[in-house]
């Protein structure tokens, strides 16, 4: 894919280096494996197709469960409890597994007046717009499901299609609360999709590419802290802009306003009960997590960090260890965002709907649009002195 | 309208009250949590609580004063008596009534009921909740020791009664009978 228009003038250098440009890791693994001929390749690809599927899930339903259990956890100790202990043994580590399967074994319930249909797809089109925005998530610079050149593009693109969902199921569920709910979340989603994605120009703009792998490579000097945010002024405010507007995208406190159980009982959750119920919450903390990536990737050094710099310059590259080096480090950041995110939600009272309409068109907005302008000012600058 | 001074004064502030908010969180994340593992560890109960009664069966006379002084007849009790001894039948204390007044502890004349310190009050059914305050039924073993002990003394005594009644009426036919005028002869036959 041709890079876009206003990217080409950048110098040369920039062009990201990291190997196999296009295709899927998993479907190069196979081919080097070798199936036997007769295998036709329609079949082999849906394989490796299915395997990334199977890991994709197994990723997000492992995080979206250690998030809960961390949310509890953090938010009983800011409050000076201790969280769930007994699950499990140490700490309370298998509660949400517990409590996955008491809502497996729950009884599926849909109200009379509901639109059936709407009613039961709307969870699934939920998490599986954030599944697809997954897809662009690299696990290391060798193992990925989709190498794309505009990811952060595709799951912006795609994490915004969660509020179908959530309005299919507002409407769907025939009670008002969750009407209100799906038309809170409809305008808090369109006022803070623009801060976001604006917020997100500047590191683009200073890493000069849209690809979650190279933006990563291109962070990978001084000792692995090349970080974009320590590279253009313009970016520490833009990722506060961005932050803001990620925790109002993925419906998190301070700006639950979609849910609000005080005043709407649940929101558009209301009507919802059991696995149906909980594809929401996977939802929402799987896009806390993936919130926290592109914040991980674009501002702070994605898989690059002194230990990473280290094994490079030690001659390891590539091969399993590295790979896992480059992971770990990753989710490290993705979580130590995600316990950002907890904090703000334990520290903040909720705003009110109108508050959330003057931050997010009022003050996000024109604040990240001069982001944008300082650092593309900021970068002309260092081009012509350096 | 704000004007540009108020607009930037209003981030400012936002940004810093988010900060002393997020600082005092992030205390008292650090600080040790205050509350402890409730059915493993307890934390310690004032000296005067009044949680669920107990009773010391050894001294109880079966008087009678704590159910009377009971407002709500919630204190049932029965024994049966052995001379000094009690044979206790039951001694329950229903707590679907019980408002934990402490009136039944004071007027106690052997000072055997009081208030201890247990609270939970948690049951499958109703009729659990209507405690058994006995921690044996019928006779403690002391009590059946000293019962016996009485019993047999009692007998001697009865013996011995029945012997100087014997022996007095020996005395009284001796009396009768001029020849027999020993005293002591007659309680040795």
């Amino acid at each position: 894919m041709t890079p876009p228009l206003a990217l080409t003038a950048l110098p040369q250098e920039q062009v990201a280096t990291t190997p196999n440009p296009g295709g899927n890791a998993l479907l190069d693994l196979v081919n080097k494996i070798g199936p036997p001929e007769w295998i036709p390749d329609w079949i082999v690809a849906l394989h490796a197709v299915g395997a990334g599927v199977g890991i994709l899930i197994g990723i997000v339903s492992l995080i979206a469960m250690y998030s809960v259990w961390m949310e509890r956890k953090v938010s009983g100790h800011m409050q000076c409890r201790l969280g769930p202990m007994y699950a499990g043994g140490w700490h309370g580590w298998a509660q949400t597994i517990a409590d996955g399967v008491k809502l497996l074994m729950k009884e599926d319930m849909i109200p009379t007046g509901a639109d059936r249909v709407l009613f039961i797809i709307a969870p699934g089109i939920v998490l599986a717009s954030i599944f697809g925005a997954l897809v662009a998530f690299p696990i290391s610079y060798d193992f990925y499901f989709a190498r794309m050149d505009l990811g952060i593009f595709m799951i912006l693109a795609l994490g915004s299609t969660t509020t179908i969902g959530v309005i299919m199921a507002g409407w769907a569920s025939n009670s008002k609360w969750s009407l209100y709910g799906a038309m809170r979340e409809a305008a808090q989603v369109i006022a803070y999709e623009i801060p976001l994605g604006l917020a997100l120009m500047a590191p683009l703009i200073t890493l000069g590419t849209f690809s979650l792998l190279d933006a990563s490579a291109l962070q990978s000097d001084w000792f692995g802290m090349k970080w974009a945010i320590f590279t253009n002024p313009a970016n520490l405010p833009a990722f506060v802009i961005f932050w803001i507007a990620a925790l109002a995208e993925t419906k998190r406190a301070p700006f639950d306003l979609p849910e609000a159980e005080s005043e709407l009982v649940a929101g558009f959750l209301t009507e919802y009960s059991g696995i149906r119920w909980s594809f929401f919450f996977m939802e929402e903390y799987a896009a806390m997590f993936l919130m926290s990536v592109i914040a991980a990737m674009f501002w702070f050094g994605g898989f690059e960090s002194p230990a990473t710099w280290a094994l490079r310059s030690a001659g390891v590259e590539g091969g399993i260890f590295f790979g896992a080096v480059c992971f770990v480090t990753l989710v490290i950041k993705a979580f130590a965002g995600v316990f950002l995110m907890m904090w703000l939600r334990w520290t903040l009272p909720r705003v009110r709907i109108d508050q959330v309409m003057t931050m997010g068109y009022k003050y996000l907005t024109p604040l990240a649009l001069l982001c944008v302008l300082i650092a593309a000012v900021s970068e002309a600058v260092k081009s012509l002195l350096f | 309208m704000v004007s540009t001074k108020e607009y930037f004064q209003n981030v400012w502030d936002a940004l810093k009250t988010t900060a002393i908010g997020m600082r005092i969180t992030g205390k008292y994340l650090m600080q040790k949590p205050i509350t402890v593992q409730y059915p493993d560890e307890r934390l310690p109960i004032p000296d005067r609580y009044r949680g669920i009664h107990y009773l010391e069966q050894e001294k109880c006379i079966n008087c009678l004063a704590c159910a009377r002084a009971c407002p709500i007849d919630c204190i049932e009790m029965d024994a049966i008596r052995h001379g000094k001894e009690l044979e206790w039948v039951a001694f329950t204390l229903d707590y679907q009534k019980c408002m934990f007044c402490e009136l039944c502890v004071y007027p106690c004349p052997k000072d055997c009921i009081h208030m201890g310190t247990e609270f939970a009050l948690v049951t499958y059914d109703r009729s659990e909740l209507n405690h058994d305050l006995l921690s044996f039924q019928g006779m403690g073993r002391g009590a059946r020791i000293r019962m016996r002990e009485a019993q047999a003394k009692k007998a001697a005594k009865e013996k011995a009664k029945a012997a100087a009644a014997a022996k007095k009426a020996d005395t009284e036919k001796d009396a009768d009978e001029p020849e027999a005028a020993g005293a002591g002869t007659g309680g040795d036959e």
